[in-house]
């Protein structure tokens, strides 16, 4: 697919941002927030949020194109579970009071939005979360429960909950995430360039999300909706961004052959190693293709395709960074070279939104 | 082939396992890569050691108890089966022994096995050089003559253990006119001596498994070459494929790591991925199986050449296998820090050490289908 000339113009000022500010894939919550302002200065942040809200009103394709070049680099960024999962969560529900107080901050970068929602089990199921909601005497709600894997959620400054109603819908709810009654602890993950935290619940809620006059009566279908689009759209950038990594990987990798002798030759010579890299090359081909389309898709066909664009990029960027630590021999295990790095992002990104098994259960579903 | 047939492998077994049952540390040590987890599996291999059981098929003069292959076999199967402690000296006790024993002098065996045995001794390998990995005869570290001795130059890396061992072993070469693969000399270094220095390189788990050695006129007396000099390469490769060497790698440790991966999906109580569960755990047997023929025919008085790399690549490809499967039944969970995640970071290893499986894959086109270079 080719880009546009916005959209290459967008690629090219993330690529040159990072090349002037290279991300620190080990760098604390202070580093990875000054980066985001970075971003967000060149309009990243509230890309695919509409104008109204402060956003530039773009698409998925072009969340994309900043997502492939931050997993280029492993850039920890709020990204993913910010700016799209939960804005565009925010966005779903429909709230435009929610929206107009919530998202200008998200969009610029001011503020990091997080979304708890799944349990322990990471099923990321729209029908599901790890939180429950209970009416308090007098008016309000309680939640209750703990959220896994909740993106930036140890350091979020907003809090977004999805929580299980007593009628069995699912409700989003705005919580102060500085509250007592709720408690945040980051998760020690495989991927150091990724926070995952769990986010315990016991406290109540500042107020449900939803369509003006109906936030008293949260829950119902609306939770549900707002969650499979957020997903949708996560599961778009979280495609691009394995795209991303992989391609660099895989470069990292020829450099590597072409410059590596052994047996008085660059080992990029032996045909054991160039059909290796060749197989890499046209997976990585396929992601992106798959990635980019899925992008571009009808709302009736984005469910689908955005996740074989997740289950089929994760898999390919598992592959191709196996494959760049078996080529690049010793020092590939080592912690001095980063392809270590891009086989952790592989492995702990494999499973975020939802387990492979599930989205291809889920597709062969639709489909067959 | 079932080895309890003979009621000395069973009888052996069972001591094994009832003293291991009652030794083995819970919780388990240490890190072995770090300082603390080293000294605490120093200790382990000295108690090993006093209960006889640190290099069982090791003559009882050098600490061992002459137990045959089948009993060796059969000791292994127990020990990963209890979860017990890495062996720390691993180097010493599979590699440099075996060249020793096959190459020794009788002096050289009454000096460095029982120290070894005990962990007293802590030895690395030195093989690998920057430009000397997969093509081995490469090297380019020297062994230049010196009164009563040997001066050492040049530099090593990717040397396992090294970070806290005690000495190393490796190639050097000794005659610069001479054709590759003559001119080596197999030497023991102390890694204490004067103008070595150790350089610990972080692994991706974290933590210095391996190390550079910076060799700067370092003094190697007489007494630690093995072999003749110039004929370190034929000393090496003859002991490269030993039947207690990496090449033999021990089946009890990935039918260990099956029966875990079994226990795993057991609980996880879904149907989820079964095929690949079984289809690992009967890889796990037939390395099992596989190397019992192996074993059956170097007691009949064979020998083990190129089919060695028959099993490298297959134990270690199985190894990534197995942690691959527990992984996806975890699922989500394996995004987080876990037991199956550092075996997983482990065995990533397995496939580029001790020859790439890309070098093995060669070996076995060309010298066990006879296909041309």
């Amino acid at each position: 697919m080719e880009l546009t000339p916005e959209q290459q113009a967008l690629r090219d000022a993330v690529a040159d941002l990072v090349r002037r500010h290279p991300p620190d894939p080990e760098a604390g919550t202070a580093a990875g927030r000054e980066f985001w302002r970075l971003l967000a200065g060149i309009g990243a942040a509230g890309l695919a949020l509409p104008e109204r809200y402060g956003g530039a009103g773009a698409g998925p394709v072009e969340t994309a194109v900043v997502a492939e070049q931050l997993g280029r680099v492993l850039a920890p960024s709020p990204l993913l579970g910010s700016a799209v999962l939960t804005a565009q969560a925010i966005l779903a529900t429909g709230d435009t009071d929610a929206c107009q107080r919530l998202l200008p901050a998200i969009g610029s970068g001011a503020a990091v939005a997080a979304l708890a929602w799944t349990g322990k089990d990471g099923g990321w199921d729209p029908a599901a979360a790890g939180c429950h909601a209970a009416p308090r005497a007098g008016g309000g709600w309680t939640l209750t429960g703990t959220a896994h894997y909740v993106l930036d959620g140890d350091t979020a400054d907003i809090l977004i909950v999805a929580a299980q109603m007593p009628d069995g819908g699912i409700g989003l709810f705005e919580v102060a995430p500085d509250q007592p009654g709720v408690e945040r602890e980051a998760s020690p993950s495989v991927d150091q360039s990724r926070r995952l935290a769990v986010v315990r619940l016991a406290a109540a809620a500042r107020r449900p999300l939803g369509p003006a006059g109906a936030q008293a009566a949260a829950g119902g279908t609306s939770g549900r909706t707002a969650l499979a689009r957020a997903r949708d759209l996560a599961c778009l950038a979280l495609a691009a961004e394995q795209v991303g990594a992989a391609a660099r990987v895989l470069e990292l990798t020829v450099d590597y052959t072409k410059a590596r002798v052994q047996f008085g030759r660059p080992i990029a010579s032996f045909q054991a190693v160039q059909h290796r890299l060749a197989e890499s090359y046209a997976l990585v081909t396929s992601a992106r293709s798959l990635a980019y389309r899925a992008a571009t898709a009808s709302a009736e066909d984005m469910p689908l395709l955005s996740r074989a664009a997740k289950a089929h990029c994760g898999e390919v960027l598992a592959k191709v960074a196996a494959e760049a630590i078996q080529l690049h021999g010793a020092i590939g295990i080592t912690w001095e070279h980063a392809a270590h790095r891009y086989f952790k992002r592989a492995h702990g990104s494999g499973q975020l939104f939802g387990p492979p098994a599930r989205h291809l259960a889920e597709i062969a579903d639709l489909v067959i | 082939m079932d080895l309890d047939q003979d009621p000395a492998i069973a009888a052996f077994r069972a001591q094994a396992r009832a003293w291991l049952r009652e030794q083995v540390p819970d919780p388990p040590l240490p890190a072995v890569n770090t300082e603390e987890g080293f000294a605490a599996h120093r200790r382990w291999e000295r108690k090993l050691a006093q209960a006889g059981l640190a290099v069982v098929s090791w003559p009882e003069k050098y600490g061992g108890r002459d137990a045959t292959l089948g009993q060796w076999l059969a000791f292994e199967e127990e020990y990963y089966r209890s979860g017990g402690p890495v062996r720390v000296g691993q180097n010493g006790l599979f590699l440099l022994a075996s060249t020793l024993f096959s190459h020794g002098t009788p002096a050289q065996l009454d000096r460095i096995l029982p120290p070894m045995a005990t962990g007293d001794q802590v030895w690395a390998q030195a093989w690998s050089e920057p430009g000397a990995g997969s093509d081995l005869a490469a090297i380019t570290s020297t062994a230049r003559r010196a009164a009563g001795g040997w001066l050492l130059n040049g530099q090593k890396t990717w040397s396992s253990r090294a970070a806290f061992a005690d000495r190393a072993f490796g190639l050097f070469r000794s005659d610069s006119e001479a054709e590759r693969h003559e001119g080596l000399t197999y030497l023991m270094f102390d890694l204490r001596a004067p103008g070595v220095t150790v350089r610990p390189i972080r692994q991706l788990d974290g933590d210095p498994g391996f190390a550079e050695i910076f060799l700067d006129d370092v003094f190697v007396p007489d007494e630690d070459v093995i072999g003749m000099p110039g004929a370190g390469w034929r000393v090496a490769m003859s002991t490269a494929s030993h039947e207690r060497g990496l090449s033999l790698r021990s089946p009890g440790r990935f039918l260990a790591s099956a029966e875990r991966l079994v226990g795993l999906w057991q609980r996880q109580g879904s149907n989820a991925a079964s095929e690949r569960v079984a289809d690992a755990w009967i890889a796990a047997r037939a390395y099992q199986l596989h190397t019992f023929g192996t074993v059956a025919a170097l007691e009949a008085g064979g020998t083990l050449g190129a089919e060695s790399s028959l099993g490298k690549v297959f134990w270690s490809d199985l190894d990534v296998r197995l942690c691959e499967t527990a992984l996806d039944l975890l699922g989500p969970q394996a995004e987080l820090d876990g037991q199956w995640t550092a075996s997983y970071l482990f065995a990533l290893a397995g496939p580029i050490y001790a020859g790439t499986n890309e070098i093995q894959r060669s070996v076995i086109a060309e010298r066990l289908l006879g296909m041309p270079r």
